[in-house]
C-alpha cells in the first residue's frame, strides 16, 4: 500500500520534472506578462459588457440576463485565449528531443516512463492551467449577480482545461514517435487551427445534423451537430442553454441513437467533450509512456517509416544532385524546401485536394437536373408552333404577341427557339400559347451556390498559401541563423541585395504551384463559361468567375504573397528565434487579413457607400477581390445587381483599374520593405552576432 | 614578403566585455598561422572579423591590403572561411552544396562543374558526391567545408577548429589535406586546441589570451622563449634526496625539485652548461642513470606562456 503511495507521489507531486517548473512559475518575466495580459483581458470584457448593458439592472431578471450574457463572453474568450495559448506551450515538446541535450539525460535516469512522459506533459499544460486558474475570481462575478448555474461554470472550465490537455498530449505523442520537427510546429499550429474554426464552419452544414421526426410528426433537424461533441467552441456554446443550439432528446433520436454512447454523444455533446477529449489524452499517451524507451532506442522514425511506404522518401542518403541555379539562394527556397518528403506530400495534397473540389464543384454546376416540361430548340418559325416536351401534348401553336420571360426578365419569340426547361405556360381560348415562363435548366449546383462554394474554397486555398508563405519566410534566415548557415553565406561575396532578392524570388516561386490551384479553378469556370457565352451570345450573361479574373487574380495573389513574405523576412531577420519569428508574422498577417477583410466586407456591403466606390476600396484587399471576381452579387449586390444605379460593366472595370492600382501600392510597398532590409541588414544582423 | 592578413590594434567589445585588445598580428604570403588560446580568448572574434562577419571596434584588420569594414566585398572572394561548426542545410547532396557555394561565388556552367569535381577529388569526396550532407561522418563534414572553400581558390584560408571533434584518423587526413593547400601555396590561418598537429603543420603561431596576444612568430622561437632557463633532468640509481641537496649546493643551481623519480634540476638565469651536474654527482657517490635537458615543446610554451584565464 505504502509502495503504492510512494509511486502515485512520485508520479505527481513529487515528480522533479513538474516540480521544476511549478518552483520556477511566475518567476519568469514573460510568464507574468502573459497572465497579466489574460486577466486584464478578461477585466476588460467584464467592464466592457457591464458598460455596455448601461441601465439595464432594473430587475433581478435584468440582472441575471446580464450575468448570463457576461459569462458567455468571458467563457469563449477563456477558451479561445486556451486554444491560443495551448499550442504555443505545448508545441515545443514536439522539437524536445532535438532542441535540448536534457532528453537523453533524463531516459538514463532511474525516473519511469510515466514519470518523464507525465512530468513533460504536464510541466507543459501547468501554464495554461494556472492561467485558468487565475480567472476563477472573476468568474465569480456572475455569481454575485445570479442567472449562471455553477455547473455551467465548471463545465466551461473543464471544455477549456480539456482542450488544453488534449493538445499537450498530442504534442508529446508526436515527440516520443519522433514524427516532429521545427516545421511540424507550424502544421501543428495549423491543423489546431484548422480543426477549430473547420468544426465551427462544417457545423453548419446539414450533412452533419441528424434528420428526426419531432413530437408533432413533421420532420425536423438537429440543431447541434455530429462535430458538437468534438468542437470545444461548439461544446461550449451547449452549456448556455440556447435555444437556437439545443441538443436532442433521447425520444426526439432516431432509434439507432437512443443507445450509449450516441445517445451521450447527442444528448449531452459537452459532458461527452471533456470526458471524451480526457481519455483521448491517456490513449495517447498510453503508447508514450509504454514505449517511450523503446522507441528512443529506435534509429528510425514512424514519419520515415511511413513515407517509404506511400513511396515519397526511399530513405537513402543519397540521390542524383539538381542543378543550381545562378542564384543559389533562390534555388535553394524554391527547390529544396519543397523536395522534402513532407513538403512534396503537402503540396501534391493541395494541389491534388483544390483541383479536385473545383471539377467536383464543375461537374456538379455542369450537371442538368431532367426537368419535368422544356422546349429543346422545338420552335418552328414556318408554322409558329412550339413542342413542348413533357407536356403530353403534341405541336401546339403560338399566339402573336406571347409573353415570353426568362427568368424574370421579358425575352424575344427567339428565346423559344433555344433550351430552356418551361416552368409554366398558358393558352388562349384557341389553344395557342399566351404566355410561358422559361428558365436555364435547373443544375445539381446552382449558379448562385456554385459561386458560393468556389469562393469559400479559393478563399481557403488562400489562406493556406498564406500562412504557408507566412511561415516558410519567417523561417527562412532565423533557421540559417540557428544552423549556422548564414556565417557562411555572408563571408561570401553574396551581397544583402543578392541575399534578400534571391529570398524573396525563392519564396515566391515555392508558393507558385500552390497559388496556380485557385487560378486554375477560376480558369476551369471561365472556360466552361466562356462556351456557354459562345452558345448565347447574350451581353447579360452571368459568368461564374468574371474572365478578367484570369489576370486580376494572379496578379493578385501573387503580389499578396510576395507581401506576406518581405513581411515574414522582416520577423525574421529581426527575431532571434524561428518560432517567435514564425509567430510573430502570422499573427501579423492573420491580423491583416482579418482587419482587412472585415473592412472590405463592410465596405461592400455598406448602404450609405456608392457601389463603384464600394468595389473600388474593396479591389485593395485580396479577400475581397476574390469575393467580387467570384460571387459579387452576393457580397457586393449594390454594384452587380442589375437595374442598379451602376450597372456590373461598371463596377467590372472600376474593380479591374482599381486592382491594377492596389498592385502597384502593393508592389510599392514591397519595394520599400525590400530597399529598407537591404539598408538595415548588416547591421540588424552584427546587433545579434556574438 | 608581403603581409597577406595585418591586424593593428585590433579591439572588439561585446558591451563592457572586450573580446580583444589592441592585436597586432601579421601573418606574411604562403604562411601556416597557428592561432593558439584558451577558450574565450578571441580566436573566433579574430576569425570572424577577418571573415568580415564581425566589425571591429576599433583598430584595423587587413586582408590582402583591403580594409575589414571598408572593402569587406573585395575581400570575400579572396578568403575560404570554415567556422568551427558545420553549416548543413536540409536536402542537399555533396555536389549540389558545392554548386550552391559555387554560385555564391558567382562560378556558373561548365566552368562550376569542374571545378566542384577537381575539389571533389582533391579532398577525396568523390566517391560521396551524390550523398546527403546531413548523412556525412563529421569527419567528412569537416573535409566538406574545406571542399567548400576552395571551390573559389582563396588566397587566404580561416580555418577555426578544423580538426574539433575528430577522430585520430579523420585528423590526420585532415592535417595530411591542409599540409597540401599550404604546399599549394594559400595562406593559412588555423585556430586548434590540438598543439602537436599545429607544431607539425605550422611555421608560425600566434598565443592569445584575454584578447592579447602574448606571442607572435616561428614555432621555434616561441620555444625557445617559453625556456626561462635551463631545465636538466637527472636519474640516480639510490637516495635520490640526497643527491637533490648535493646538486642544490652548485652555485650555479636554483632550485632541484623531485619530478617522476627523477630530479629536475633548474640552473640560475644565463647558466646553460650543466656539465658539472655529471662530475658532482660522480664524486659524491651516486650512479647516474639519465642526464638531459628537458624538451620544451609547443605544448610546454603555451602552459608558461599562457595563465590560464578566460573571459
Amino acid at each position: 500500500m505504502l509502495g503504492i503511495a510512494d509511486y502515485l507521489w512520485r508520479l505527481i507531486p513529487g515528480n522533479p520534472i513538474l516540480r521544476r517548473v511549478v518552483e520556477n512559475a511566475g518567476k519568469k518575466r514573460r510568464d507574468m506578462v502573459i497572465r497579466c495580459a489574460y486577466l486584464g483581458l478578461l477585466v476588460a470584457v467584464v467592464l466592457y459588457t457591464l458598460w455596455l448593458s448601461g441601465d439595464d439592472f432594473g430587475d433581478l431578471a435584468a440582472l441575471a440576463r446580464q450575468s448570463t450574457h457576461l459569462f458567455q463572453q468571458m467563457s469563449y474568450l477563456q477558451l479561445g485565449l486556451v486554444a491560443l495559448l495551448s499550442p504555443i506551450f505545448t508545441a515545443g515538446a514536439i522539437t524536445q528531443e532535438k532542441d535540448s541535450q536534457t532528453y537523453d539525460i533524463l531516459l538514463s535516469t532511474p525516473l519511469t516512463n510515466a514519470q518523464i512522459v507525465l512530468g513533460s506533459l504536464l510541466s507543459r499544460v501547468f501554464f495554461v492551467v494556472a492561467l485558468l486558474v487565475s480567472g476563477i475570481p472573476i468568474f465569480a462575478v456572475t455569481q454575485i449577480f445570479g442567472g449562471v448555474a455553477i455547473n455551467s461554470i465548471i463545465a466551461s472550465f473543464l471544455i477549456a482545461a480539456s482542450t488544453a490537455l488534449v493538445t499537450g498530449a498530442m504534442a508529446m505523442a508526436i515527440a516520443t514517435f519522433k514524427i516532429g520537427t521545427r516545421r511540424t510546429i507550424f502544421s501543428f499550429y495549423l491543423f489546431i487551427i484548422v480543426y477549430l474554426v473547420g468544426g465551427i464552419l462544417l457545423d453548419r452544414v446539414d450533412f452533419f445534423h441528424l434528420s428526426f421526426i419531432d413530437s408533432t410528426g413533421a420532420p425536423a433537424q438537429t440543431s447541434t451537430s455530429w462535430l458538437t461533441a468534438f468542437n470545444p467552441f461548439l461544446a461550449l456554446r451547449v452549456i448556455f442553454k440556447d435555444k437556437a443550439y439545443m441538443p436532442p432528446n433521447v425520444a426526439d433520436l432516431p432509434e439507432a441513437y437512443r443507445t450509449w454512447p450516441m445517445s451521450w454523444v447527442w444528448t449531452s455533446p459537452d459532458t461527452f467533450y471533456y470526458s471524451f477529449m480526457l481519455f483521448l489524452s491517456f490513449a495517447m499517451m498510453a503508447p508514450s509512456v509504454i514505449l517511450l524507451r523503446r522507441l528512443a532506442q529506435s534509429t528510425s522514425s514512424l514519419k520515415g517509416w511511413f513515407l517509404q511506404k506511400i513511396h515519397l522518401s526511399r530513405g537513402d542518403r543519397s540521390r542524383r544532385p539538381r542543378s543550381v541555379w545562378h542564384n543559389p539562394i533562390a534555388w535553394r527556397e524554391a527547390k529544396t524546401k519543397a523536395s522534402a518528403a513532407r513538403a512534396t506530400f503537402l503540396r501534391y495534397g493541395f494541389i491534388v485536394l483544390g483541383m479536385t473540389g473545383a471539377i467536383v464543384l464543375l461537374v456538379w454546376h455542369s450537371t442538368e437536373l431532367a426537368p419535368g416540361k422544356f422546349i429543346n430548340h422545338s420552335y418552328d418559325p414556318m408554322k409558329n408552333t412550339l413542342y413542348i416536351e413533357g407536356s403530353g401534348l403534341p405541336e401546339m401553336p403560338v399566339a402573336s404577341g406571347v409573353d415570353v420571360k426568362i427568368g424574370d426578365n421579358p425575352a424575344t419569340n427567339d428565346a423559344l427557339n433555344g433550351r430552356y426547361q418551361v416552368n409554366n405556360y398558358t393558352q388562349d381560348a384557341n389553344g395557342a400559347i399566351a404566355t410561358i415562363d422559361l428558365d436555364e435548366f435547373a443544375r445539381k449546383l446552382s449558379s448562385d451556390d456554385a459561386q458560393s462554394w468556389l469562393l469559400g474554397l479559393t478563399i481557403v486555398e488562400f489562406s493556406v498559401i498564406l500562412l504557408i508563405i507566412s511561415n516558410a519566410a519567417a523561417s527562412t534566415v532565423t533557421r540559417e541563423k540557428e544552423d549556422g548557415t548564414l556565417d557562411l553565406l555572408l563571408s561570401t561575396p553574396i551581397t544583402s541585395r543578392y541575399y534578400i532578392w534571391g529570398k524573396l524570388r525563392g519564396l515566391v516561386a515555392f508558393v507558385l504551384p500552390l497559388i496556380a490551384v485557385p487560378v486554375a479553378s477560376a480558369f476551369i469556370f471561365v472556360a466552361h463559361d466562356f462556351f456557354r457565352w459562345i452558345a448565347q451570345r447574350d451581353s447579360s450573361f452571368d459568368w461564374i468567375v468574371f474572365p478578367e479574373a484570369l489576370i486580376t487574380m494572379p496578379a493578385m495573389l501573387i503580389i499578396a504573397c510576395a507581401f506576406a513574405a518581405i513581411l515574414g523576412m522582416q520577423m525574421s531577420l529581426r527575431c532571434r528565434t524561428t518560432v517567435r519569428a514564425v509567430m510573430s508574422s502570422v499573427g501579423i498577417v492573420v491580423g491583416a487579413c482579418a482587419a482587412m477583410g472585415w473592412c472590405g466586407y463592410e465596405i461592400l456591403d455598406s448602404s450609405s457607400m456608392s457601389g463603384a466606390i464600394a468595389v473600388a476600396i474593396g479591389a485593395f484587399s485580396p479577400f475581397t477581390l476574390l469575393t467580387i471576381l467570384i460571387d459579387p452579387r452576393q457580397y457586393a449586390g449594390a454594384a452587380f445587381q442589375q437595374g442598379q444605379s451602376y450597372d456590373p460593366a461598371t463596377a467590372r472595370i472600376v474593380t479591374f483599374v482599381f486592382c491594377v492600382i492596389a498592385l502597384g501600392v502593393y508592389s510599392m510597398g514591397i519595394w520599400s520593405m525590400y530597399k529598407s532590409m537591404v539598408k538595415n541588414f548588416d547591421m540588424t544582423i552584427r546587433k545579434q552576432s556574438r | 614578403m608581403a603581409a597577406v592578413i595585418k591586424t593593428v590594434n585590433l579591439t572588439k567589445r561585446y558591451g563592457t566585455l572586450v573580446a580583444l585588445s589592441n592585436l597586432n598580428l601579421e601573418i606574411n604570403e604562403g604562411d601556416c598561422f597557428g592561432f593558439i588560446g584558451p577558450n574565450g580568448a578571441g580566436k573566433t572574434t579574430t576569425i570572424k572579423i577577418l571573415a568580415t562577419l564581425l566589425q571591429p571596434t576599433w583598430g584595423e584588420a587587413r586582408v590582402c591590403d583591403y580594409v575589414v569594414g571598408y572593402q569587406s566585398r573585395s575581400i570575400r572572394p579572396l578568403i575560404g572561411y570554415v567556422p568551427d561548426y558545420f553549416g548543413a542545410y536540409e536536402d542537399m547532396v555533396v555536389q549540389e552544396y558545392l554548386e550552391f557555394f559555387a554560385a555564391a561565388y558567382n562560378i556558373n556552367g561548365s566552368q562550376r562543374n569542374k571545378i566542384v569535381n577537381d575539389v571533389l577529388e582533391l579532398t577525396d569526396l568523390g566517391y560521396k558526391r551524390d550523398s546527403l550532407v546531413d548523412g556525412l561522418s563529421r569527419g567528412m563534414k569537416q573535409r566538406l567545408s574545406i571542399a567548400r572553400v576552395l571551390v573559389h581558390d582563396p588566397k587566404v584560408l580561416l580555418l577555426d577548429e578544423p580538426a574539433g571533434n575528430l577522430d585520430p584518423r579523420a585528423r590526420i587526413e585532415m592535417r595530411e589535406l591542409l599540409k597540401e593547400l599550404r604546399r599549394m601555396g594559400k595562406t593559412i590561418l588555423i585556430s586548434s586546441h590540438i598543439l602537436p598537429e599545429l607544431a607539425d603543420l605550422c611555421n608560425t603561431v600566434g598565443i592569445i589570451e584575454q584578447g592579447e596576444l602574448l606571442y607572435s612568430g616561428p614555432v621555434a622561437d616561441i620555444v625557445r622563449k617559453a625556456r626561462a632557463g635551463t631545465v636538466i633532468l637527472v636519474g640516480v640509481t639510490r637516495a635520490p634526496e640526497q643527491a637533490a641537496a648535493l646538486l642544490a649546493q652548485h652555485p650555479d643551481v636554483d632550485a632541484v625539485a623531485p619530478n617522476n623519480g627523477f630530479l629536475q634540476v633548474s640552473l640560475k638565469n644565463g647558466k646553460q652548461d650543466y656539465s658539472f651536474i655529471a662530475s658532482q654527482l660522480i664524486a659524491g657517490g651516486f650512479q647516474i642513470n639519465l642526464i638531459r635537458e628537458e624538451e620544451v615543446n609547443l605544448e610546454t610554451a603555451f602552459m608558461r606562456l599562457t595563465k590560464g584565464m578566460v573571459q
